[in-house]
C-alpha cells in the first residue's frame, strides 16, 4: 500500500474530526473568497471609475504638470500621439484633453472651478464619468463651439439652467488672464460633491484657441485600458514610443494619488483580516493533525520497529495534511460556489444603509456589495490556505518521526 | 566452511541503563549472548528482569549505554536512527504481545506493508504475500481488517508481517500473552513449522511455560543478567 492511499484511510478514521477541520478549511475559502472577491470587485469600480473622472487609467502629460498643473505645460503632437495609443493592444480608448482651473461666472455669481475641455467625438459614457451622469440638456456636438456641460451644484451655485450663459476666466500660455463665453448644453449630477460643484465640459477647439494652444496641443492624453491590473504594463509601453519621449506616463496612482492610497489602506485591512481568518484555520488543523499523531503513537512505534524510517513516518504525515488540505478546498469550493453566484449576480444591497452616492476616496462607491474574483486571486485563494495546511502539518509530522520506536510502543 | 555455525545475534557485554527519577536502573547488566542462524531460542524471566529490554536492543529499536551488538554481521552501536530503520526492515521481524496491526490495513496490507517500503515490486510482493498468508493458515482471509479477525488470526496476520521479508531472525515479545491457549498452541505450531522447514530464527521473550517447552534454547534473565542458557531440545 503506497504512502498515499494510507494517507487518505488515516484521515477518515475520525470522520467526524476530519469533516470539521475539512469544514474549517472550507469555510476559510468562503470567507477569503467574500472578501478578496469583494475587493477586486469595488477596488477595480473604484479605479475605473476614477479613470473615468478624467485622467484615465494611464495618463500622458507634459513633464511636471501632475505636480504642478498649469496651463503653460502642454503636450504637443497630441494627434500622432493618441493615434498611435490606440493602435496599442489592450486600449479601450483614449482621449485628448485639456484639463485647468477656472473661475466660472453667470450673472448673479463667479465661482471657483476646474474644466475639462474635450472632443465630443472621442467621449463615450463609458469613459467618461461626467458625460454619464449628466442629467439635464445633453454632451454639446461641435468641438469649436460655445457649448458647456456643468455639475448640478455648481449650476446651483451660478443660478444658471440649460441655455443660459456663463463666462470662464482662466490663463494662457503667457500667464495672461483670458475668458470666454459658453452656453449650458448640459448638466451632470455624480453624486460627489467635490465634483457637481466645480467640474465643467468645455469644447476642446474653444479652450485651445483661448489659451492659446495650437490644434494639436493639450494637456494630457487620458488612456482608458481594458483590465486597470495592466496600467503598470501599458505605461511602460506608452512610455517608450517615439512621440511619448518628451511627456511623463503616469499610472493612476500616481495621478490620483489619493485613490490609491485609500485602496492601499483598504486593502491591507483586508490582508489584515484574512491573515487572522488563517491563521485560526491553521491552529484548528495543527490541533487535528496532532490530536491524530499522539492517538497513534505506538501504530508509529510499530511502524517504526519494522522498519519505516522517521522520514517516511514525517512524509506520511505530511500527506495526510495534503488530503486534509484537498477535502476542505474542495469542500470549500462546494460550499462557497453558490455564495460566490450570488454575489457576483445579485449581491447584498446597503444603498437603505449608505445610500446610493455613497463616495470613499473622491469616487462613488457601489452601494451593492458584490464579488469578482480574478484568476490569480481564485489561485491566491487556493493555493494559500493549501500551503497553509500544508504548515501547520509541518510539527505534528516532525514530531511523530521524533520519537524513539522504544517509547512509542510503551504507548497503551 | 562445512557446519561453521553463524551467528545472527552477538551481544558483547551490553548494558542498558536506565533513569528513574534521581536513580539509576539497570535494565540489562553485562550480557554476553549469541544466537545462532536457525534457533527458536526463549528469553525468560519473571516481569522486569530485562527479557524485553534485550529484544528492544536486539531490534534496534533501543540502543545500549555500552557494548556492542551485532545482527547478521551489522554493529547496531555505530547506526543513527535511519540507518537501524534499514537494518529492521532487512533483516529484523517483530511480533508483539498486542498484534499491532495497522487497523487501516486488511491482512494482505498488513503483511505487504514491509515489502513496500523495501521497494519490492508489487507482482513479487503479491507472490509473497500470497504464499505466506497460505503458509499461516489465512489463505482467503486476506480482505480482512485486524476489526473483522479474531486475536489469533492476528497473531498470525503479525507473524505473516514477519516472516514474509525472509529477515534474518524474529523477535517474538510475549506472542502468545494475549490469546487463549489452544490458540496460544497453534501459533506455537505454527512458528515451530516456519523454523523447521524455512529455517528462520525466532526469539522470544516470554514467561510463559508452553513457550518455554516448546524452544530448543532457554536463556533465563535475572535482574538483566543471563543466569542460565540452556540447550534443551
Amino acid at each position: 500500500m503506497n504512502l498515499n492511499k494510507l494517507a487518505w484511510r488515516n484521515i477518515w478514521r475520525r470522520k467526524r474530526r476530519t469533516m470539521i477541520t475539512a469544514f474549517s478549511i472550507g469555510f476559510g475559502v468562503m470567507l477569503a473568497v467574500t472578501f478578496t472577491g469583494s475587493g477586486d470587485y469595488t477596488y477595480t469600480n473604484m479605479i475605473d471609475m476614477g479613470a473615468s473622472m478624467g485622467m484615465g487609467h494611464v495618463t500622458v502629460e507634459p513633464v511636471g504638470y501632475n505636480l504642478k498643473p498649469t496651463l503653460d505645460k502642454r503636450l504637443t503632437g497630441t494627434e500622432a500621439l493618441h493615434k498611435q495609443i490606440m493602435t496599442l493592444d489592450g486600449v479601450a480608448n483614449a482621449t485628448v484633453r485639456i484639463t485647468g482651473q477656472a473661475m466660472f461666472a453667470s450673472a448673479r455669481k463667479s465661482v471657483g472651478g476646474a474644466f475639462i475641455a474635450v472632443d465630443p467625438a472621442f467621449e463615450t459614457e463609458a469613459n467618461n464619468l461626467l458625460m454619464r451622469s449628466i442629467v439635464e440638456g445633453s454632451l454639446f456636438s461641435d468641438i469649436g463651439g460655445r457649448g458647456a456641460v456643468i455639475g448640478s451644484k455648481l449650476a446651483k451655485k451660478l443660478h444658471v439652467g440649460i441655455g443660459k450663459k456663463i463666462v470662464y476666466t482662466t490663463t494662457d500660455t503667457d500667464g495672461e488672464i483670458v475668458s470666454d463665453i459658453a452656453r449650458v448644453t448640459g448638466i451632470f449630477t455624480t453624486g460627489i460633491d467635490m465634483v457637481d460643484g466645480v467640474m465643467a465640459l468645455l469644447p476642446m477647439a474653444s479652450v485651445q484657441k483661448t489659451l492659446n494652444y495650437a490644434p494639436d496641443e493639450a494637456t494630457v492624453i487620458a488612456v482608458i485600458i481594458k483590465d486597470q491590473r495592466h496600467a503598470e504594463a501599458m505605461r511602460d509601453r506608452i512610455a517608450v514610443l517615439p512621440e511619448a519621449k518628451n511627456a511623463a506616463v503616469l499610472t493612476w496612482k500616481k495621478s490620483q494619488p489619493d485613490l490609491a492610497g485609500v485602496i492601499a489602506f483598504d486593502k491591507a485591512g483586508n490582508y489584515i483580516s484574512q491573515f487572522l481568518v488563517g491563521l485560526l484555520i491553521a491552529v484548528g488543523i495543527l490541533n487535528t493533525m496532532l490530536m491524530s499523531v499522539l492517538e497513534r503513537t505506538r501504530e508509529f512505534g510499530v511502524m517504526m520497529a519494522v522498519g519505516m524510517s522517521p522520514g517516511v513516518l514525517f512524509r506520511l504525515v505530511m500527506v495526510e495534511s495534503f488530503w486534509l488540505a484537498i477535502v476542505g478546498l474542495l469542500l470549500g469550493i462546494l460550499i462557497t460556489a453558490p455564495w460566490y453566484y450570488f454575489l457576483y449576480n445579485t449581491g447584498i444591497d446597503f444603498s437603505g444603509a449608505f445610500g446610493s452616492d455613497f463616495s470613499y476616496g473622491g469616487v462613488i462607491v457601489d452601494p451593492v456589495f458584490k464579488a469578482r474574483l480574478f484568476k490569480e486571486s481564485i489561485m491566491a485563494i487556493l493555493g494559500g490556505l493549501f500551503m497553509l495546511a500544508l504548515l501547520a502539518g509541518l510539527y505534528p509530522a516532525w514530531r511523530a518521526g521524533r520519537i524513539p520506536p522504544v517509547e512509542s510502543l510503551k504507548t497503551i | 566452511m562445512a557446519g561453521e555455525v553463524k551467528h545472527i545475534v552477538r551481544m558483547q557485554d551490553v548494558v542498558k541503563t536506565y533513569r528513574q527519577g534521581k536513580v539509576d536502573v539497570h535494565a540489562v547488566n553485562n550480557v554476553s549472548l549469541e544466537i545462532e542462524e536457525g534457533d527458536f531460542a526463549v528469553l525468560c524471566g519473571p516481569s522486569g528482569s530485562g527479557k524485553t529490554s534485550i529484544l528492544n536492543l536486539i531490534g534496534g529499536l533501543d540502543l545500549p549505554s555500552s557494548g556492542s551488538i551485532w545482527v547478521d554481521d551489522v554493529d547496531l552501536s555505530t547506526l543513527d536512527s535511519t540507518a537501524l530503520s534499514e537494518v529492521r526492515k532487512n533483516r529484523i521481524g517483530f511480533v508483539f504481545q498486542a498484534y499491532n496491526l495497522i487497523p487501516v490495513m486488511t491482512a494482505y496490507e498488513n503483511a505487504e506493508f514491509v515489502l513496500n517500503l523495501q521497494g519490492v515490486s508489487e507482482a513479487e510482493c503479491r507472490e509473497r504475500v500470497m504464499q505466506t498468508l497460505k503458509a499461516v493458515g489465512l489463505e482467503g482471509l486476506e480482505h480482512r481488517r485486524p476489526d473483522e479477525m479474531s486475536g489469533g488470526q492476528q497473531q498470525r496476520v503479525a507473524i505473516a508481517r514477519a516472516i514474509v521479508t525472509r529477515p534474518a531472525i524474529v523477535l517474538a515479545d510475549e506472542p502468545t500473552a494475549n490469546v487463549d491457549s489452544h490458540t496460544a498452541e497453534s501459533l506455537l505450531d505454527l512458528m515451530q513449522l516456519l523454523n523447521r522447514e524455512q529455517g528462520i530464527t525466532f526469539l522470544f521473550s516470554t514467561h510463559d511455560q508452553h513457550v518455554i517447552d516448546r524452544a530448543r534454547r532457554v536463556v533465563r534473565i535475572h535482574d538483566g543478567k543471563v543466569q542460565a542458557d540452556e540447550v534443551v531440545g
